[in-house]
């Protein structure tokens, strides 16, 4: 039986505010070890709890049994009732200290060693590649949810805005934060598991640069610094189903990746390019980015 | 869910051309258990490699794999699938097999292929039961679903003190006829009923409330699988008005609490069409299958069992009554099936048994829901069906 949250976890400090609900460092009383408190508030008509919670829960309660290394246990699930009409959920994953972003910052001067970013992002598309695998898109990766334990463990999380993937669901509009997302996302087109990858590849090369890649202010301006690197797609690729014009953009030349990503090496180079797609049909799968060249080559790790 | 294109007698590659030579050995493979002698080897060095030589996605598979202990897929080495992927390859394969068609030389080659072939026929029918959006992850999914399953069977089949067989098979009873009622999905009412199963184990129900406990399950279910919902009072009216919608609800969460919104569930249905699509199974046959699986639900004995051996069990009975004329290439084809599916020998001739006696009683018991509900002409009358009375008996069994 789930223990009242008040009672086992003790809060200890405010980790941060989503679009869900807060999220708060805790204190397991049981077992004394730090846990990661998000609570959800749900609001509950005549029909019970909402059905996106329950399969949403559900969700992540199966991902839990594969035990995956590269995404963060869930460790246990409270629900209480608030009220008639609202009822509060916790989910209580393991508490890692430190995201990618800090593990960036904290990175000493010539940043991270290619061994260890060959390293890092092979975790990172292995928890990815589970996630599809599983039908589920992460559609928010970036580096602040992406947790590195003191071990070098990656470990994705924040699966706040994860849904089961479905073609016929209504996919909302906003939900990769604005440098991580993909053409399809700003252009407001259909997507799919391409996303993640997009954000991925732009973590990539953050990873090396150790700022991001593309840092736009609205959705064109967006489009307009990715165009600057990966060039204008031609016209049979722009999606047709936009209201945003491809004539609204200059006529760019790709220009060579390692001009904003110096330090990579040719086949890593190779691997950005081919998750930095424009047409998220012919950008690369988690599972195939982890068969490429660049994961082979071990003399990255000297 | 599509139900049609189980039955297409597409062949099945070349391999039913020499179907009886083939036959015993793919017996064989199927009911190996230690690893094919030509692949141990590779077997043995994989195991040793460091972890840099693998292919990264497949590390945490296999040392899940290896928890797997009940040999759902016998002689079945995740390692041996890594070269075979594309359809190709089959293909590439094929030529060895033909070059040996007689006696035991041809048996290591014919063992390399099964598997490729059977991964590539798991694809295809996961992809024709539209349970899959991109092939690329067909067999990812098809090992989970292996996996998952084995913690959907229980230790044992025994019910708390005040509750009986009977008591449980008069609740499966009302709730498939309530899941007819609904129009709702076939796997909303496996869903509901393996709720069932495991709150009566994990939570306090008392007899009064085990109706509502019922309802609230397939409730739950059809809010995992189904678009439209039902409003909580029809349900109470469905009930009689015999507890409030604040009583269903304070269940629902007693449930979701009790069972740790741990709803994920492997039906035996989607392994009965992933088998009979594979098996090539006529419409038929599969009707007969679904039939007899759903009477399963009812058997207090079946929660022991693994969600593929039931299916199994009911396409083995299905086709032991309907006694359809073979082709070289369906039993080929049943073959291949059958190397997924059979896992222990004696625990599929149980679950045979216990449904053949089922069906043979369907008509005279009280509980007889799915009786009524596969005599319609949609299900082809599978339920009337002359066989089903002396299926006990074809399986040598009498009673």
């Amino acid at each position: 039986m789930a223990h009242v949250t008040g009672v086992q976890y003790e809060p200890v400090a405010e980790i941060g505010g989503g679009a869900y609900g807060t999220v708060y460092k805790a204190r397991d009383l049981e077992s004394g070890q730090f846990v990661a408190l998000k609570s959800v508030r749900v609001q509950t008509d005549q029909n019970g709890l909402p059905v996106s919670t329950v399969r949403e829960v559900a969700l992540l309660k199966r991902l839990e049994q594969f035990d995956h290394p590269n995404v963060v246990r869930l460790m246990d699930v409270c629900a209480t009732q608030r009220s008639d009409q609202e009822t509060k959920v916790t989910l209580v994953f393991e508490h890692v200290d430190q995201d990618l972003k800090t593990y960036l910052e904290k990175a000493p001067a010539p940043g991270l060693s290619p061994g260890r970013i060959q390293d890092l992002m092979r975790q990172l598309l292995c928890g990815v590649s589970f996630l599809h695998s599983n039908r589920v898109l992460h559609r928010d990766l970036k580096p602040e949810n992406i947790l590195v334990t003191s071990q070098g463990q990656v470990k994705l999380a924040d699966f706040g805005l994860a849904r089961i993937y479905s073609c016929h669901m209504a996919l909302t509009p906003v939900v990769v934060t604005l440098w991580y997302r993909p053409p399809e996302v700003l252009l407001q087109s259909s997507y799919a598991t391409p996303v993640d990858i997009w954000s991925t590849g732009c973590i990539f090369a953050e990873m090396f640069r150790r700022k991001p890649l593309f840092c736009g202010e609205s959705e064109v301006d967006q489009l307009g610094k990715l165009f600057e690197v990966i060039g204008l797609p031609p016209e049979d690729e722009w999606p047709t189903d936009v209201t945003l014009s491809r004539k609204h953009f200059p006529p760019l030349l790709p220009r060579p990746i390692t001009d904003f990503v110096p330090e990579i090496n040719e086949q890593g180079a190779q691997l950005l390019l081919k998750m930095l797609t424009f047409d998220p049909l012919k950008r690369i799968s988690a599972l195939n980015a982890l068969e490429h060249p660049y994961f082979q080559d071990e003399e990255t790790l000297t | 869910m599509a139900k049609t294109g189980f039955c297409d007698s597409k062949p099945l590659l070349d391999l039913h051309k020499k179907a009886d030579e083939r036959r015993a050995p793919l017996r064989t493979w199927s009911n190996a258990c230690g690893p094919i002698e030509r692949w141990q080897p590779v077997e043995v060095d994989e195991s040793r490699m460091a972890p840099v030589k693998m292919e990264p996605e497949h590390r945490w598979e296999r040392r899940l794999s290896a928890q797997t202990s009940e040999g759902i897929l016998m002689g079945f080495h995740e390692d041996s699938f890594t070269h075979s992927a594309a359809d190709g390859c089959v293909e590439e394969e094929e030529e060895p097999v033909l070059l040996y068609p007689h006696g035991l030389q041809g048996l290591p080659s014919l063992q390399a292929l099964v598997p490729s072939l059977l991964r590539h026929e798991v694809e295809t029918a996961l992809e024709k039961l539209d349970l899959i959006w991109d092939r690329a992850y067909a067999w990812d999914m098809f090992l989970d679903m292996a996996r998952t399953q084995t913690r959907n069977s229980f230790p044992t089949a025994d019910l708390p003190r005040h509750f009986t067989d009977l008591t449980r098979s008069v609740l499966v009873d009302w709730l498939i006829q309530v899941h007819e009622l609904m129009h709702f999905q076939e796997e909303t009412l496996y869903l509901a009923i393996h709720l069932v199963n495991r709150s009566l184990r994990a939570i306090k129900i008392t007899t009064v409330n085990l109706q509502l406990l019922g309802m609230v399950c397939l409730f739950l279910a059809a809010k995992m699988e189904e678009c439209l919902l039902p409003e909580v009072s029809g349900l109470c009216f469905l009930m009689d008005h015999t507890y409030t919608k604040h009583q269903l609800l304070r269940m629902e969460r007693k449930v979701l609490l009790g069972l740790k919104f741990d709803l994920s569930y492997c039906p035996p249905l989607h392994f009965l069409l992933l088998l009979a699509s594979v098996a090539r199974c006529s419409a038929k046959a599969v009707w007969m299958a679904r039939y007899l699986l759903e009477l399963s639900l009812l058997e207090g004995q079946c929660v022991l069992f693994l969600p593929v051996q039931l299916a199994g069990a009911a396409l083995c009975v299905s086709r032991q009554v309907l006694q359809e004329p073979s082709t070289p290439g369906g039993e080929a084809a049943w073959c291949l099936a059958s190397s997924v599916h059979v896992g222990s020998e004696t625990a599929l001739l149980r679950i045979m048994h216990i449904l053949a006696n089922a069906a043979a009683k369907a008509h005279t018991r009280e509980t007889c829901a799915s009786f009524i509900k596969f005599s319609s002409p949609e299900t082809m009358q599978v339920s009337r069906h002359a066989g089903l009375k002396n299926a006990p008996g074809l399986l040598g069994v009498c009673t």
